[in-house]
């Protein structure tokens, strides 16, 4: 399948990128088998994601599954953001081909990664 | 996408030059005969098919009944080295080629090799070239087949055939039963080819790469060179290729063949030119890259550069978006998990693999369209290292 029209939208327009020097937490991942990376910095402010970054090393769809996920769980609760799947990050994409299903997975991991370090 | 398209990735194919285009279409309406039939319109063929046949032979050298006609580039990789080892099967069992092959010559290297063939592979070194001293260390009494490009599909780089050829003539003269073969699709049309020089038996080119169509091909094979059918079922191509010869895209790729020697020369002049002019801008306006293979030692029209801290395939995408075509060496792009065996070969990092990508300049390409190359990819690397995890410092924005 081709990348649809949100995921070269991400792509040529990242959102939210960068770090955030007074972070409730961040956290850094990395696909062992790639090599690909995800680092996610979260200001977290009453349970509540008030703001989210993202950096990212690795093939397009890991750099989108950033973009996407930093605006997914922006002003959710710490709580509702743990309950955000891969396939909720598939959907906001627009779908991704099959091979490349496993830069959700990162994305996910670092996201709970980060919400760990919160408690 | 945008609406402005600038084609760099003419290594990957090349359009179809319009005077081969028409030369096609009226094959394709007037001469439609089976080459193999005996009447009239089968001559017809039959005569294009010579003529075409004469025209491929003269850009490398060889003579026309030297020339057996394949599918492509792959078929041809195939036939001569399958063709070649499965013949010489009483003479030994050893084959040497190079780490930076295409893979329609390490795949079928690989295949024999689980079928009991022994096979070498000789190193290239920083420059992506292989040593001849490696090779002449490597050769055994047993080895039937050298394999090495002449040029390599990824960097550019030339290899040393000549040296290979005259060092196999030596073996021979001395009673060895080896041959040479050398998969020339990426230096046919680019370089100035000529069989004898090189001392080679097979030789592989690809019409595609020569502002052709796809789906057409041809192996030279020496005069008095044995080889192993792979096709069989018809008396065409000599008993060397079964099959219905593909009469337009013969006569495409004789005509292309024909342009290709008359204008090599300014082409390969014209592409340095633009290879040249977008690498001192690359140089002078992005940080941090690395320019792979020999400086000097290389076909004219190739850029192969990693840029650092970011993946090839995103910068494909991000240069595809703004209508700039390249390739990429990064694993993601190939569909397997490891990054170019050929720029992993040159002993660099996996980063730098990861972020490999070749700019390959045509015959259409125009300053034009180097300025405006250089424009998008000066934006779409900005873009990435800002959002790299490598790169040392970031601020927070977006």
């Amino acid at each position: 399948m081709a990348y649809s029209a949100t995921f070269k939208e991400h792509l040529s327009r990242p959102r939210n990128v960068g770090e955030l020097p007074e972070a409730s937490a961040i956290a850094d991942e990395k696909n062992p088998v790639c090599g690909d990376r995800l680092r996610l910095s979260l200001i977290v402010k009453n349970d509540r994601i008030e703001t989210a970054r993202y950096l990212a090393y690795g093939c397009p769809p890991t750099l989108v599954c950033g973009s996407v996920l930093t605006e997914l769980i922006t002003g959710k609760t710490t709580t509702e953001a743990l309950e955000l799947t891969r396939a909720d990050l598939l959907k906001a994409i627009g779908g991704l081909p099959s091979r490349k299903h496993h830069a959700t997975a990162l994305a996910i991991e670092t996201l709970h990664s980060a919400l760990a370090k919160l408690n | 996408m945008s609406a402005r398209r600038v084609y760099l990735d003419n290594s990957a194919t090349t359009p179809v030059d319009p005077r081969v285009a028409a030369v096609m279409t009226r094959a394709l309406i007037e001469n439609f005969g089976n080459a193999s039939s005996v009447h009239g319109f089968g001559q017809q063929a039959r005569a294009a098919v010579d003529r075409a046949r004469r025209e491929v032979a003269a850009l490398i050298g060889a003579r026309q009944n030297e020339i057996v006609f394949t599918s492509g580039g792959t078929e041809a990789n195939n036939l001569a080295i399958r063709g070649l080892c499965e013949s010489s099967v009483a003479h030994g069992r050893h084959i040497i080629t190079s780490a930076i092959e295409h893979p329609s010559v390490a795949g079928v290297c690989l295949e024999l090799e689980k079928r009991g063939w022994e096979v070498t592979r000789l190193p290239v070194y920083a420059n992506g070239i292989v040593k001849i001293d490696d090779l002449a260390h490597a050769l055994r009494v047993d080895t039937v087949l050298i394999t090495v490009m002449l040029a390599n599909n990824e960097i550019g780089t030339i290899q040393p055939v000549s040296h290979i050829g005259s060092l196999v003539r030596e073996r021979r003269a001395a009673g060895q039963r080896l041959w040479l073969h050398t998969d020339a699709v990426q230096a046919a049309g680019r370089l100035s080819l000529n069989v004898d020089e090189l001392g080679c038996d097979l030789l592989t080119i690809s019409a595609h790469k020569l502002y052709a169509p796809k789906g057409i091909g041809a192996l030279y094979v020496r005069r008095g060179v044995r080889l192993h059918s792979q096709n069989v079922g018809g008396h065409q191509e000599r008993e060397r290729r079964a099959g219905t010869e593909n009469v337009p895209g013969i006569i495409a790729f004789g005509e292309a063949a024909k342009l290709a020697r008359e204008e090599l020369g300014e082409r390969a002049a014209r592409d340095r030119v633009l290879r040249d002019r977008f690498e001192a801008k690359v140089r002078t306006q992005i940080s941090d890259i690395v320019m792979n293979g020999d400086r000097e030692q290389r076909l004219s029209h190739l850029s192969n550069i990693s840029f650092r801290f970011i993946e090839g395939e995103g910068l494909l995408i991000n240069l595809d978006l703004e209508g700039v075509a390249v390739s990429t060496g990064s694993a993601c792009s190939s569909g397997t998990l490891e990054p170019s065996p050929v720029i992993r070969a040159l002993g660099v990092d996996d980063e730098l693999a990861r972020g490999s990508i070749r700019f390959s300049f045509g015959k259409d390409n125009t300053d034009a369209d180097v300025d405006y190359a250089i424009e998008v990819l000066m934006r779409a690397v900005e873009r990435l290292r800002a959002l790299s995890p490598l790169t040392v410092s970031h601020g927070s924005h977006g």
